[in-house]
């Protein structure tokens, strides 16, 4: 009976939905669509409650007005940022990393000669990203991957994290968008969980690293994709500015950047072309 | 355009044709003195039009203030003629894309949807650049590929194998229908607004929106050109090539950044996100005019 007594839970009215979805955007680049304003209202119910306030109005004017509001942004984004990962995240942008971008650099490299491919994945969490992009290179290259010199940099600041993606091991609930025939040539089952095969393992060099640590992601150079995908979020725009600036330094010129799915850098550098693809969006530097 | 090509439509007794009301309407607006009244009692001459033309001047796509708008005469008063007969040019086009017998999946009905949605995207982006196409950037938008509806219709094996060719070498459907049917949608599309006897500007949209330095209205073509493509990259279409593109480098931001307008200030990531529900709006559109339910997304 004492739910009865709790505030309920507020609606969130469709302008209130616009007035945040704007200013979460202009704050932290990541845009929610009209059909997310249920996940929206769901995240943002936590804020709520913890900040004692009746209802979405209030949190907005609390976020638009109150100094001390930076603190609560920062909350704020971590509760909307998504901490899953899956293998084929974001299946257009896999599909224009695998179609696109991938086919334009590989052939930008046979003509001068050179078979070598450096690709990161910068936040790479439990590894989900790197395998999968460890996958899509044997698919695009096949039986031509040995003659090819590659190497997947993959990077995270959770040791627990690196930990999980060298086990290499994943249940079925992370392996739901991938492709039953992907599934049946590069994992290898053991009851319910799934192992990385050996060949797409060796594709990828994990390691420790801390975008915060200047001298060293400098060191990441001649890179021809970078998924980034959901990190930005957790630096200020000062931060992100410099943090995206060495990102395309880091990458060799015709190279791709592939940010979050509904993340933007409008506000944070014009250095890239911003390159449509069908239902995603890739930074080139050329 | 292949002059064969040319002679099989010309021969075609049942090509499509606008209603009769709409093409009255049409031809009423090329005298310069044309009155509200005379606009109104036109309409209304067709109910079924005049309800359609209502419904979709209520609905959320052109709706402006809280006042229900009961009758055509308030509609031009408040939404001006040019937008009123814009109207009621859209939604007698629309019977005529939307297909019979209604696949999900059918090319016919990807056609129709990618339509719509360049003609949303269209009204959207005039909206962003202030450009005051007053409805014309709808209409173009949504006629743009008329031609291809007419080789759907009376050319169907050689429009599939155009398509399928247009997969196979990865290039644009035009290239493709040049080869297997000798004639492009812009050739045929422009033939047809000329034959329906549509404004002047339409036949020119559509021959020019791949091309739009060639069009007379260039704004505009350039406009629908830009609205093509996002409707593209939001996967509504029925183009074989697999698209991707950096709209800064294309002819038609070009033409419309030398033009004067604020090409530069526009976040295209803000825009394009704001595109991901373009799929239900067509549908929400279709239905609003057909007034049927309104059913899923039209994505794919």
């Amino acid at each position: 009976m004492a739910d009865f007594l709790d505030p309920v839970a507020s609606q969130m009215s469709d302008e209130t939905f616009l007035l945040l979805r704007d200013l979460i955007y202009e704050h932290s680049g990541i845009y929610f669509s009209d059909n997310k304003k249920a996940q929206l209202e769901n995240r943002l119910s936590l804020r709520l409650k913890a900040n004692n306030l009746p209802d979405y109005d209030k949190y907005y004017y609390m976020l638009k007005y109150d100094p001390q509001a930076s603190r609560e942004l920062k909350a704020l984004f971590d509760s909307v940022t998504t901490n899953e990962t899956s293998f084929f995240r974001s299946p257009p942008q896999i599909q224009a990393f695998q179609e696109k971008a991938l086919p334009e650099i590989i052939q930008h490299r046979l003509e001068k000669g050179e078979k070598v491919l450096r690709l990161w994945s910068a936040g790479c969490s439990t590894g989900d990203e790197p395998y999968t992009m460890g996958i899509i290179l044997k698919e695009v290259l096949k039986d031509r991957l040995s003659e090819w010199d590659v190497k997947i940099y993959a990077s995270d600041i959770s040791e627990k994290a690196l930990k999980s993606a060298r086990a290499s091991t994943y249940n079925e609930y992370t392996l739901r968008s991938v492709p039953p025939e992907i599934k049946k040539n590069y994992f290898i089952q053991n009851g319910p969980l799934f192992t990385v095969c050996d060949e797409i393992r060796s594709l990828v060099e994990l390691q420790y690293l801390n975008f915060n640590d200047a001298k060293r992601v400098k060191l990441m150079r001649g890179f021809d994709i970078i998924f980034c995908r959901n990190v930005l979020i957790y630096f200020d725009d000062a931060a992100k500015k410099n943090f995206v600036a060495q990102l395309y330094d880091n990458l060799n010129p015709g190279g791709y950047l592939f940010i979050g799915h509904s993340e933007s850098l409008h506000n944070i550098s014009r250095a890239f072309k911003l390159v449509h693809f069908p239902g995603a969006l890739g930074y080139k530097k050329e | 355009m292949n002059s064969r090509v040319l002679d099989i439509i010309k021969g075609i007794d049942d090509i499509p044709t606008l209603p009769s009301v709409a093409m009255e309407v049409m031809d009423l607006t090329r005298s310069a003195e044309v009155s509200i009244r005379e606009i109104s009692e036109c309409i209304h001459k067709d109910p079924a039009l005049a309800m359609r033309v209502l419904r979709m001047a209520n609905s959320s796509f052109y709706r402006r203030g809280s006042k229900e708008i009961d009758t055509i005469h308030r509609a031009i008063l408040m939404m001006g003629l040019n937008e009123v007969v814009n109207i009621a040019t859209s939604v007698s086009v629309l019977s005529i894309l939307n297909p019979k017998n209604d696949e999900r999946e059918s090319l016919r009905r990807k056609l129709c949807n990618h339509c719509i949605a360049t003609a949303l995207i269209a009204r959207y982006m005039d909206k962003k650049i202030h450009l005051r196409a007053q409805g014309r950037e709808f209409v173009g938008g949504l006629l743009h590929d008329i031609g291809k509806i007419i080789f759907d219709e009376y050319f169907h094996d050689r429009f599939l194998e155009a398509h399928e060719l247009s997969i196979r070498k990865d290039c644009p459907m035009f290239e493709a229908e040049k080869e297997v049917i000798g004639a492009t949608h812009m050739d045929v599309g422009s033939f047809l607004a000329q034959k329906w006897k549509l404004p002047p500007y339409l036949a020119d949209i559509i021959l020019n929106h791949h091309n739009p330095a060639d069009a007379q209205l260039k704004d505009i073509t350039a406009l629908i050109s830009i609205a093509n493509l996002l409707a593209k990259a939001r996967e509504i279409s029925c183009g074989g090539d697999t698209i991707s593109f950096v709209l800064k480098d294309q002819g038609a931001w070009l033409i419309l950044k030398k033009l004067g307008h604020p090409m530069d200030t526009l976040d295209l990531e803000r825009i394009t996100f704001e595109m991901e529900d373009i799929g239900q709006e067509v549908q929400k559109y279709i239905s609003t005019v057909l007034d049927q339910p309104s059913e899923g997304n039209a994505d794919g």
